[in-house]
């Protein structure tokens, strides 16, 4: 049986090697997604373009207007209250309906003075609240702001505050938290991607009548088509995660080995997934969009990438636990934000396991019994 | 079992050793049937030449002769056994080619031979020998190329090659000459003797009518049918034809005006 299995694998090594498909996908799409996903994805704004109106006219209101002129704001102008030509108002407005800035800020007229007098002060911004993740990230910076402002004055700490105006509840999301979802998410594409056309382009072009015929078990075949490309989804697992680390600069917290030991068992999964598919799919391309459709939409969606698991109504909250990016999500997290250990993940890492036992079971069977009632 | 000398020429001594045996064999696809209950034997140090027009049924016999396709009706016995039931244990002794997808046009020459050796179960040293062997056959340069990029010629020796690496007894080759050129086909069929000469079975399906006179018995299979069979020349004694072709021509025209 290990003499056989080795045969499949090497060919299918050999396969890989020459099948220009299987190197895009391999090389090409998770660097291309990670970069699409990554920026697109990205909460994280450097430039907010700002207005000010200024009604205090004060030393103290122009040091607090020099913060928004640095990064990552752009102090796009700054209005004097008084001045009667202009309504400094309905063009702060006018330029937020534009797009022109994404907020505007007003300092009030007894900004300098209640601020001596130690009169509870309050200085307001309107936010663009089109997109409620930018404002929310808008309404933290505007806060680290203020903070900074205030720390470097005395006896200031009760008498400032910003009020802030967007029509969104505060969430609490950075791209530290998205980029290792989104690693997760590629990971589970690619893997089922590599296996899912492994099956299918030997049904299309007929060579799996070879296979058909030859006397290797159906489990054997599976299990060979499979475990070459567990090579290839580890390594691609780890250029993600490493492309992750550089190229997005999340801070890397816990141990990269762990982190890889975890990427394999879920590439695994991805794999046995992908393969099962394969013996699904009448072709490559049902195959291709099948898989796409059936790791991207549950993983992105349904695995607490985006939306937190505690939000899903009951019947998906029940199906997310069905979903192996579930369970990878919260490893790669753990690990990379909070420098879980290996410990910490031995139930998730044995769920992974049991997906990849009962799916290349399935893959099997579905494959013996294809072999056996052809057409 | 009972041992044939090589030179006792083939029929009358192995009659009664019949390898494979087909009964009443009928596939259909929904209401079209492709093989109308046909019956026939193979038999050990025969060569058995399967001739039919295109669509005559001939590679869908052999799919279910070789468990490929499932049978609609009737019985295949390979060496006594059901390749209905016994399927695994049939492909040890069986060995199939077709000239469409007999080799992994990725891989080149050495490779495939590596893959087909190692799942018929072969050793590593024994692979090797292999390897060297087919280097008698086909010009080294041409086994490190991709196969997709061979002449017919050589892909066919290579296709045959892989087919026989697990010394089966009963071999189905299926039109393995289409598209192969005059000198090599001659070689092939050359081949081809020497294995009967070893005692294998062999079934050759073909359409080039000229390779019927190899064959020590044919079937002419028509729309599902078996419409002739016999040895090539008592078949043309019995019609007064000249050649195999003239036969065939007949036979199919004949059936055509039912």
């Amino acid at each position: 049986m290990k003499k056989r299995i080795r045969a499949v694998i090497t060919k299918e090594f050999f396969h890989i090697l020459r099948d220009p498909r299987s190197l895009f996908i391999v090389l090409v799409l998770p660097v291309l997604m990670m970069f699409i996903f990554g920026y697109s994805l990205s909460f994280d704004i450097d430039r907010i373009q700002t207005v000010v109106i200024d009604y205090s006219q004060s030393e103290l209101s122009r040091s607090l207007i020099d913060r928004f002129a640095s990064d990552p704001y752009v102090l796009t102008a700054v209005y004097p209250g008084q001045l009667k030509a202009v309504n400094p108002f309905e063009t702060a407005e006018d330029m937020l309906r534009r797009r022109s800035i994404k907020q505007y800020v007003v300092i009030p007229i007894n900004f300098a003075s209640g601020y001596h007098k130690k009169i509870k002060q309050a200085i307001t911004a309107v936010i663009d609240g089109s997109d409620s993740n930018i404002a929310n990230i808008i309404h933290q910076y505007n806060e680290r702001l203020l903070m900074d402002f205030i720390s470097e004055r005395k006896n200031v700490k009760d008498f400032l505050s910003i009020d802030t105006k967007t029509y969104f509840n505060p969430e609490n999301k950075s791209s530290f938290f998205i980029v290792p979802g989104l690693a997760a998410v590629i990971m589970m594409m690619i893997s089922a991607l590599l296996t899912s056309l492994s099956v299918s382009r030997e049904k299309e072009s007929g060579s799996i009548d070879l296979l058909f015929i030859s006397p290797l078990g159906s489990r054997e075949i599976i299990l060979g088509k499979t475990i070459p490309y567990i090579f290839v989804a580890l390594l691609e697992g780890a250029f993600i995660i490493l492309f992750a680390k550089f190229w997005f600069d999340i801070p890397f917290r816990g141990n990269f080995l762990i982190l890889l030991v975890f990427a394999l068992l879920y590439v695994i999964t991805g794999l046995s997934f992908g393969i099962t598919i394969s013996t699904l799919a009448s072709s490559q391309k049902v195959a291709m969009i099948a898989t796409l459709l059936a790791t991207l939409l549950p993983s992105i969606l349904l695995s607490g990438f985006i939306f937190p698991l505690d939000s899903l109504p009951p019947v998906l909250r029940g199906f997310s636990y069905v979903v192996p990016a579930t369970y990878f999500l919260l490893i790669i997290r753990g690990v990379i934000l909070k420098g879980s250990g290996l410990q910490h993940f031995i139930r998730e890492g044995l769920v992974l396991l049991a997906f990849s036992f009962i799916f290349l079971n399935i893959a099997s069977l579905k494959f013996a019994q294809k072999r056996k009632n052809r057409h | 079992m009972k041992k044939v000398h090589p030179e006792a020429g083939i029929a009358c001594d192995t009659m009664n050793e019949i390898t494979v045996s087909v009964e009443n064999l009928t596939r259909r696809f929904g209401r079209f049937t492709a093989v109308d209950s046909i019956s026939f034997s193979m038999n050990p140090g025969e060569i058995l030449g399967f001739l039919g027009p295109n669509g005559a049924g001939k590679t869908t016999t052999i799919k279910m002769m070789t468990g490929l396709l499932r049978i609609t009706s009737g019985d295949v016995f390979i060496k006594g056994m059901d390749v209905k039931k016994k399927l695994k244990r049939v492909k040890r002794f069986t060995g199939y080619m077709s000239q469409k997808f007999s080799l992994y046009p990725l891989l080149t020459g050495f490779e495939n031979i590596e893959f087909f050796g190692g799942v018929s179960g072969l050793k590593r040293r024994e692979i090797k020998e292999k390897m060297n062997e087919i280097r008698d056959l086909v010009p080294e340069s041409y086994l490190y190329r991709k196969v997709k990029n061979l002449p017919p010629g050589i892909k066919q020796q290579v296709a045959l090659f892989s087919c026989l690496l697990p010394d089966p007894e009963i071999i189905f080759l299926d039109e393995p000459t289409s598209g192969v050129d005059p000198v090599n086909r001659r070689r092939f069929w050359m081949q081809i003797n020497e294995l009967k000469k070893n005692h294998k079975s062999i079934l050759v399906s073909t359409h080039n009518l000229d390779e019927a006179e190899f064959a020590d018995r044919i079937l002419i299979i028509h729309k599902g049918i078996i419409v002739a069979e016999g040895a090539p020349s008592e078949l043309k004694a019995q019609g007064n034809f000249d050649s195999i072709e003239e036969l065939f021509k007949k036979v199919v025209s004949d059936e055509k005006a039912h």
